[in-house]
Order: structure tokens, then sequence, then C-alpha cells
């Protein structure tokens, strides 16, 4: 899980562009939105596409995002259970 | 109605956000030239900039410099004009499309893509609800900017106007550009490209942002007296705009000190600024500054920033004149003059205040 | 006060047919045009949208453009919809001074670019990157007609044919024209399409504008122009007036660069100084053409600026964007061209595929034909990305 994390926080901080953010800046059981990593509703859109691209997972719509976009221990508790890649 | 410039910043590749090129121009030899960035990290958050591709930087940069400079309270209209947009994030959303297929396509690039991002950004940044709005016409994308400034401001809809001229130049833009001859082959010379006969010029990048008013202030640079733009006119046409604008404002062509054109060492584009010289403005000195800033679809927004400085500074550098002369001083009135592939054509009046 | 702006020709062309005469009939009919994909090639085939039924080849037959002329679909729609409304306002025949084309598009030539754009570096089919940039398509347009003293393009996204009205009636009022021929055409690319589609806005169901299950958006394409003149400019030329156009006005959300604020400042400024700029109060107003894309946020934030000037007696409403699909950049053209129609025929069209109202709205939109009021003045929204919003206000002609 600890690895899937890392992972996840280097791809994060790609897709994002977070240019000065490291990933051990990124606390694992913050809010990524809001008053945490301070992420926006594109950012929700840009974490979608990259569920998709990266494990296969598809969300239908921006709200699903919401519950799972929560931290990134919620979000990769989410793809290690539904991951296809 | 009076309109004068109240503030004028740039980044283009002369030494950026400041009036250097006047005393100690940069000239090239290479034909591509991106602009001298300054660091922007020092003018927006990493958090907010994160997004933005250089161009928008840049504008936001020049823009968040004039409203300072200018210290305008409210703004009333911010106006952008850019020939191409933001094609930096164009090209990433088309190549990931064109290449990787449209599965995962990332919509960051995409909501930048857009040409009204540099005008909306400004708005967001600068808080501003008021009229907003994007030319993209060719290589008179700024001066219909201008023209619609101009017009609100003469018609008492606005009092003041952010306007800007901002294009960039990527690599890929740059070769596909090549295919159609829009550049010269091998190396170049800037300074002296306007005696070249070849077809095609060296590429330049354009970020150029003016807060315009209809009242003067002390640090007030210039007037801004007319704005004309034409489509395809005749001789006979553009000479009846020529004088009428000189009337209009009581001035005979002898009182133009100086036409600001925009020749760049394209033998075509270049041969209609001659033919208007010799039919039209005569014996009026002409100067250049596509030699200082290279060519892009913009670029005429930076003849009028090197004409509006001129006639804030009183005196025309040597370096600009098109027929080698000493320093003009004393300058009163400047004709900036610009075509784009002898279509459209458009006519800028500034005058010293 | 100054002279009037009248409306005196008008072109259109959209998924619902060729001309104002086609238009008119599947709007009383309640017929969208928006269906099954056959001209675009993409992946998302499955996307329903309002294309206008004429391949390329087609619409060049049509307008008899000569084979070496390199031309992409964005122009060619604007053709056909700047020969109509040309004809309309006679001005060819009877030729004003002074004249303007305002054209309003974002897509430009990337229609062809997104297929040939790898050729390109190859150095094959390169005639295209000069068709690329919005001003290409606005000249290549105009020419076909010619008489043009100025031109320009806008590009303020899916409020651009809109701006383009406003400039163009600048340019009449401050006497730089007779005439302005302002409006937008987009054609439906490839790039665009994918783009709505990240951002996660389209139905892939018929859209539902104002409902409370809405999902999304459908995009259209199409072209729609008006021709604008002074009263006296239309009395010297002997053309009859459609209607005027008496008030108008831009200004921007600054709230986000896609999503429209939850109050719809944007929105309430436009249609609140679009009334000022009229002299008009909001009673006046018989029926609000909405921007009414159905995405989930432009209808709250639409809704939310609605009641914020008309409070709980909203006028009439419908969104037509539910017969052509979203037209992007011409939309404020077509809207303008269908607000006309309903004007000049007493004539409000439905918003399709409505059911429920959204919770907290203050109003329904119109479902049936509504046939039987006499209509004075029209509102018609354009809201773009980046908070671009723009109201026009088109009102019967009365001489002064």
């Amino acid at each position: 899980m600890e690895e899937l994390i890392l992972e996840l926080k280097k791809e994060i901080i790609e897709v994002l562009n977070l240019e000065d953010v490291k990933p051990e800046d990124i606390d694992s059981d913050s809010p990524l939105f809001g008053d945490g990593l301070g992420l926006d509703s594109i950012d929700a859109l840009e974490l979608i596409v990259l569920m998709e691209k990266n494990y296969g997972i598809k969300l239908n719509n921006a709200a699903e995002g919401r519950e799972i976009f929560k931290s990134v221990r919620v979000m990769a508790e989410y793809i290690q259970k539904n991951r296809k890649k | 109605m009076n309109l004068y410039i109240q503030a004028a910043s740039q980044i283009s590749i002369q030494e950026p956000l400041c009036e250097d090129w006047f005393e100690h121009p940069i000239f090239y030899e290479e034909r591509y030239q991106r602009a001298i960035d300054p660091d922007f990290k020092m003018y927006i958050p990493p958090m907010v900039a994160r997004r933005m591709g250089k161009l928008l930087k840049r504008a936001l940069v020049t823009s968040s410099n004039v409203v300072e400079n200018s210290a305008t309270q409210k703004i009333d209209a911010i106006i952008t004009g850019s020939g191409l947009g933001c094609i930096e994030n164009t090209e990433k959303f088309l190549q990931a499309m064109v290449q990787e297929g449209e599965d995962f396509l990332q919509p960051t690039f995409f909501m930048q893509s857009t040409h009204n991002t540099i005008s909306s950004q400004i708005a967001l940044h600068l808080k501003c609800h008021g009229y907003n709005s994007t030319y993209s016409h060719r290589g008179t994308s700024f001066e219909s900017g201008l023209l619609d400034a101009f017009q609100q401001i003469s018609l008492q809809r606005i009092d003041n106007a952010l306007v800007g001229g901002h294009d960039e130049m990527t690599p890929d833009y740059f070769t596909l550009l090549d295919q159609i001859g829009y550049w010269k082959k091998g190396a170049i010379n800037s300074e002296t490209l306007r005696n070249s006969d070849s077809d095609g010029s060296f590429s330049g990048e354009t970020s150029v942002s003016f807060m315009i008013e209809n009242r003067k202030k002390e640090f007030s640079l210039c007037e801004i007296k007319a704005v004309d733009l034409l489509y395809k006119p005749s001789i006979e046409r553009m000479q009846t705009a020529v004088d009428d604008l000189l009337k209009n404002h009581h001035l005979t062509l002898q009182d133009i000190d100086s036409v600001f054109v925009g020749i760049s060492g394209d033998v075509q584009n270049d041969t209609i600024y001659r033919t208007m010289k010799n039919k039209i403005f005569q014996n009026r000195p002409l100067c250049w500054y596509k030699h200082l800033f290279g060519e892009s679809f913009s670029a005429s927004g930076l003849g009028m920033y090197a004409a509006a400085i001129c006639l804030q500074k009183n005196c025309i550098p040597e370096h600009l004149f098109y027929h080698p002369q000493k320093p003009m001083n004393g300058i009163n009135n400047i004709l900036v003059y610009n075509h784009f592939q002898n279509k459209d054509h458009s006519l800028i009046l500034l005058s010293s205040c | 006060m100054s002279e009037s702006i009248v409306v005196t020709g008008m072109g259109i062309v959209t998924a619902l047919g060729n001309g104002k005469a086609d238009t008119m009939n599947a709007l009383q009919k309640k017929q969208t045009g928006i269906g099954k994909m056959r001209y675009l090639q993409t992946s998302h085939a499955d996307l329903p949208v309002g294309e206008v039924k004429m391949s390329n080849e087609e619409m060049r037959d049509f307008l008899k453009i000569p084979a070496d002329q390199i031309t992409t679909r964005t122009p060619l729609m604007g053709m056909i919809a700047l020969q109509e409304a040309a004809q309309q306002a006679e001005i060819i025949t009877k030729r004003p001074k002074k004249m303007a084309f305002i054209n309003g598009t974002t897509v430009g030539g990337m229609e062809q670019s997104e297929l040939f754009y790898q050729d390109f570096f190859q150095g094959v089919h390169t005639e295209y990157i000069a068709m690329h940039d919005c001003g290409a398509g606005t000249e290549a347009i105009a020419d076909t007609i010619g008489g043009f003293d100025l031109m320009t393009t806008i590009s303020t996204a899916c409020s651009s044919a809109a701006n383009a009205v406003i400039l163009g009636a600048n340019l009449i009022k401050t006497g730089r024209v007779d005439v302005a021929v302002v409006g937008g055409t987009e054609g439906l690319s490839k790039f665009h399409l994918n783009g709505f589609n990240t951002l996660m806005i389209l139905d892939k169901k018929q859209c539902k504008p104002f409902d409370k299950d809405r999902v999304g958006l459908n995009l259209g394409e199409g072209a729609a122009y008006i021709v604008l003149e002074k009263e006296q400019s239309a009395l010297e030329r002997n053309v009859p007036i459609i209607c005027q156009l008496s008030g108008y006005a831009n200004t921007c959300d600054a709230y986000h660069q896609t999503a429209s604020s939850p109050d719809g400042e944007g929105a309430f400024l436009a249609m609140r100084d679009a009334l000022k700029d009229a002299h008009l109060q909001p009673n006046d107003i018989d029926y609000i053409n909405a921007h009414g894309t159905g995405t989930d946020n432009n209808d709250v934030s639409e809704s939310a600026a609605i009641e914020r000037i008309f409070g709980e007696n909203a006028p009439f409403i419908s969104s037509t964007k539910s017969f052509t699909g979203h037209t992007t950049s011409a939309a404020g053209g077509v809207e303008a061209v269908i607000s006309i129609l309903a004007l000049q025929n007493n004539f409000i069209p439905v918003s399709l595929n409505f059911k429920n109202k959204m919770e907290n709205s203050t109003f329904t939109p119109v479902t049936e034909n509504i046939t039987d009021k006499i209509l004075h003045h029209i509102l018609t929204n354009s809201f773009g990305f980046g908070g671009n919003d723009s109201s026009l206000i088109f009102s019967k002609f009365e001489q002064r």
C-alpha cells in the first residue's frame, strides 16, 4: 500500500504540474481539495483521466470522484480494490 | 474625445519589462527567437501558475505591470489581440489526440487552449467584471482590440481599457509556418534585414500591454488620436484614409515626424510599405521595429509600443530609422502603419502630450 | 438619444436546415436537429450532435466554389449564411458606402488541421496551414461576396458571435461604417468535441436544458449572420427593416476558467447592463432565449442570474440549443436569428426534453409553442468559457 501511495503522489505531482511539491510534502491522509493540497474541479477531472489511463478505472461523472479523491490514501485504497491495470 | 496611453509593458526578444532596447538593442543571427522571459515566480504564485503556458504568464505579468504603473483603480475593459491564441496548449491537446487517440486527453490543455483564455485569466487575476473580449484576426488582431477600446471610450461606454497583443511561437508552429515560407532560410542578421531581397522574415514573440484612458495624467506616455482598420484598400482608398485622418486632427503630412512600419525583411511584405511610402508617405522618414522584435501576429502592438516610448522620450533613436540618419528629437506625431499580406491594413496616429 | 440600429437581413444554417424558412419550420414542428453523428470522424461517434446536414463537398457544390480553392467546414457554413443575409439586406445590389464584416469563430481551420496535422510536418497538405487561424476563414467568407471595407474576427469561445454583434453596432454608432454584417460560424471538430468530453459536460442522450436531471450539452455546428445599419441607412437604401437591436452588454464572470459562478454574477451583469443600454425594465422583456446549455453548472448559474433580475416573474424562457445543439462560437448569431424570427412571427419556441423543474428555480421553460402573445422585446444570452458573458436585446421596430 505504501508503495502505491508513493507512486500515486509522484503521478499527481506530474499530471497536475505541482512544480515545487515533493511526494513527502503531501500528507497521505490530508484532503486533496480545499484546505489540504488546494486542488480544484479541473484537477479532479485530471485525476479521473489518471485513474483511467494508469489503472483502467473508469468513472462516469465528476461527482463520483468526490469520495474517491478525499485523500491520497483513500484514492490508493480504491485503486487497489478496483484496478484493471 | 482624448485618449492617452498611461502605461506600456512588454516581454519580447528584447530585455523584458524595460526599455533597454531603446539604447541597447539586441540583434540576432538566428531566424527563430523565443522571448526573454522574466522569472515568473517573482510575479505569479506557483499554485496559480502551474497550469499556465508561457504566453499566459507573459500576458499576466505585462498586464499587472501596466495596471500598477498607471495606478488604475477600476478597469472597465480587458481586450486582447492574439493571432493564434494559446497555441502551446492547443498543440499539446492536438498532438496527444492525433498520436495517442481520443481516450486519455487532459482537460487542462483544452481549457487553456481557447483564444480567450488570456483575457479571461487576466480578468480572473484582476477580479474585473467589466467588458472582456478577444480578437483573433491575423496580423491586425492587436489593432482590432485597440479599435474596440477606442470606439467604446468615444461612445462613453467605458473610461479606460487594458489592451494587449499576445502571440507566442512554439517550435512546432515555427516549423509549420516554415513549410509555407514565413521564415528566411539559414542564418540572418536582424540589424540589416531591411535590405533583404528574399522572402520570409525572422520569428519573434510578442507580449505587450497598454493601459489606455480618457484623461491625461502626469505620466501619460502619449495620446492616441486615431485608429483605423482597412480591408484590401486600393491606393486611392488608403490615400483617402490617411487624408481624412490628418484632416480630422488638423494636421498635414509634414506634421508627421515619422511613419512606423512593419518592414520585416520579407521582400513581398516590404514592397507594400515601399509603395505606400512612395505614393502616400512620400518624404516622411520611415522607422521599422521588427528588426528588434521579430515577426509575430501581434508584432504591430510592439510597433505602437516603440512609437509611444519614442514620443515619451521625445526622441527616435538611430537604430529605428529605415534610412540611416541621426537620432531625431522634438517629436510630436507618429503614424503607425501596418499591413498583413496586403489584405488587412491598419493606421494608428500617436501624438505627444 | 442616438439613432436606432436596425436589422435588415439574416442568414442561418444549422442542424435545423439551410435558411430561415427551414429553421422556423423545424422550431414550429418541435423537430430537433440533434441526432446520430454522420460527418465527423471520431471514436466518440455515440455522442449525439447537431450537424449541418451537408458534407463539405455538398456545401462546396451548393456554393459553386472553384475546385482549386482551399476551404474548411467552418468558412463553408459561414459563406452559406452570409449569402442569405446579404441577399435579404440587398447589400450587393444596394451597396452601402462603407461596410464591415465581423465574424466570431474559435475552431477556425482546426477541422482540417486535426486530420492533416502529422502530414504538415512531412510537407504534405501544407495548403491547410494558412487556413488554420481564425482570421483566415473570416476573409474567405467575406471574399465570396466582397465589398467589405473593414473586417475582424472575434474569438471569445461560446459568446464570439454575440460579441461580433456588439462590435458591429459600435462601428455603426461611431459612423465608421454604414452597414455591419455580424455573427459567427463554427464547424464541429474532433478537437473541441474531445475538449468538451474531457470536461465531462457532454450528454450521451439528447440534452435537457433547465431540467432537474440534465447531465450536459450536445454540441452542434452552424453559422448565422445578421445585417445591422442605422434606421436612416435602411431608409436611404430602401430596404425593409426587420427589427431593432435595442441594447447589448458584455461582462465577465471572472470566476473560473471553465465554470460559471453559482450566483451567476457575470450573467446577471450582462442582462442588467443590456436592459440599461436598451432603456428597458425587466418586465418589458417578453421572452428570453437562454444560453441554456443543459450542463449542471450553466443552468444553475443562468437561473440564479435570471432570478436576480426578474425575481419570481420571469418572462417566457427556452433554450433552443435543444434543437440546434450548442453551436459554440456561432451560438450568439444562431440564437439572435432565432430570437428575431420569434419576434417577427410572435412565436416562442420551446425547450425540448424538459420534464422536471430544477430545485430552487423560479421558472419552468416553455414546453408548448406559444403563438398567442404579441412580442415586443426579446433578450438572448451567450456565455463563454472564461466567463465571457454577453446579452443582446432585439425589439420590434417602431418608427420614432
